[in-house]
């Protein structure tokens, strides 16, 4: 910059001297091109400065920009996404709990018909190898129809808490969906931070790449309750949505 | 309805497939298909005559909603019914997904039940026709 200046300075000096002597010796032609350049540099020179001043004034911009994006995320976005995250462990909960419910219910059942079937299929043995006389055949019979009564109770609940443990198992992709959401925010957050040292680092690290292209436009997610608006809050209302739409 | 009848699972999260996937078999319908989001999807859809599809919102690389009007926009499919089961539940998304043509949209978490009855009510139609 220093030397900028000293050869801009010299150039002024020189042409000055050469414009000094045209205008002793009466030349006025010459004498006037000089000056007319010498008005040149002096604007070419503002110009420079004009340049440099709205260059620093645009990075003063993105760096308000970025601290602003920062504190933006700071007061809001962490906030929301920790909220986001312990319903993520609400409802991972809940899945572990409504699983481990059926199975609960169901373990007793299965043991049960498991012990019985077994007892009655070696009576049956007995029975089919015909060591079996009418008395013993009289109570073989009213067991199996007791059994067959215990299958028919309880199977049908046994199907039932199998599906509630299959239905338990949607936790994943809608947990999936919000922790994705999170982790986004985290890069992007990772992304201003690397940004804020570069710039208070002087550009000591290479300028940022393209940031990858958003494929995830026009989509929420799964609903979190107390942090989503203007949502339908279960089946019932989007079919009454849909209705007035005309479905 | 025929329940040999040929249908498309497309969610990107593997555990939604094959819960729709179970839940489908349990109602007795056992032809199944699975895609993980849009771009797999339609070519399947295109080169195999399939009687429903079955498709989430949010998926990478095409979106649920972009697969709905591919559809809709193929004059091979355009006749295909179309389901939504999403965690999706903006009433401007229901209300886009209706205008697009969707034929029956289940919000997540969801039961077998409401399953069962939507199915139910795009077979109505699909046979009433």
């Amino acid at each position: 910059m220093a030397n900028d200046t000293s050869v801009l300075h010299q150039e002024y000096v020189a042409r000055a001297r050469e414009m000094l002597l045209h205008m002793e010796q009466g030349n006025e032609d010459e004498s006037a091109r000089l000056l007319d350049e010498l008005v040149r540099l002096r604007e070419d020179s503002l110009f420079r400065e004009l340049g440099k001043l709205t260059r620093d004034f645009h990075d003063a911009l993105n760096n308000f920009r970025l601290d602003s994006r920062i504190a933006d995320m700071a007061e809001h976005e962490i906030p929301d996404a920790r909220d986001r995250l312990s319903y993520v462990i609400t409802m991972t909960e809940q899945a572990a709990n409504r699983t481990l419910s059926a199975i609960e219910d169901s373990l007793p059942a299965c043991e049960a018909l498991e012990t019985q079937g077994e007892a009655l299929k070696t009576r049956w043995v007995r029975f089919t190898r015909r060591e079996m006389d009418a008395q013993d055949f009289r109570v073989l019979a009213h067991d199996v129809e007791a059994f067959l009564e215990a299958a028919s109770r309880d199977l049908p609940r046994l199907h039932e808490n199998l599906q509630d443990v299959l239905m338990a198992q949607g936790f994943q992709d809608l947990t999936g969906q919000i922790i994705r959401r999170v982790i986004s925010l985290v890069e992007e957050l990772e992304r201003n931070l690397v940004e804020l040292v570069r710039i208070s680092g002087q550009k000591l690290l290479p300028p940022e790449k393209e940031a990858k292209p958003d494929t995830s436009a026009g989509v929420h997610g799964p609903a979190v309750p107390g942090l989503d608006t203007g949502t339908v809050s279960g089946q019932d209302e989007v079919d009454d949505l849909l209705s007035s739409l005309g479905f | 309805m025929d329940k040999n009848i040929k249908i498309l699972i497309v969610d990107d999260f593997s555990t939604m497939r094959r819960i729709i996937k179970n839940l489908l078999r349990d109602l007795g319908y056992n032809n199944t298909s699975e895609a993980d989001d849009g771009l797999t999807a339609l070519p399947m859809l295109q080169n195999s005559s399939f009687d429903l599809l079955i498709t989430d919102w949010n998926m990478p690389g095409m979106q649920g909603i972009d697969l709905l009007r591919a559809v809709r926009a193929d004059p091979k499919l355009s006749a295909l019914p179309v389901m939504m089961v999403t965690a999706e539940q903006k009433r401007e998304q229901i209300i886009e997904a209706a205008k697009a043509g969707v034929n029956g949209y289940i919000v997540k978490p969801f039961t077998a039940q409401t399953l069962k009855e939507k199915l139910e009510k795009i077979f109505e139609r699909v046979e009433a026709k």
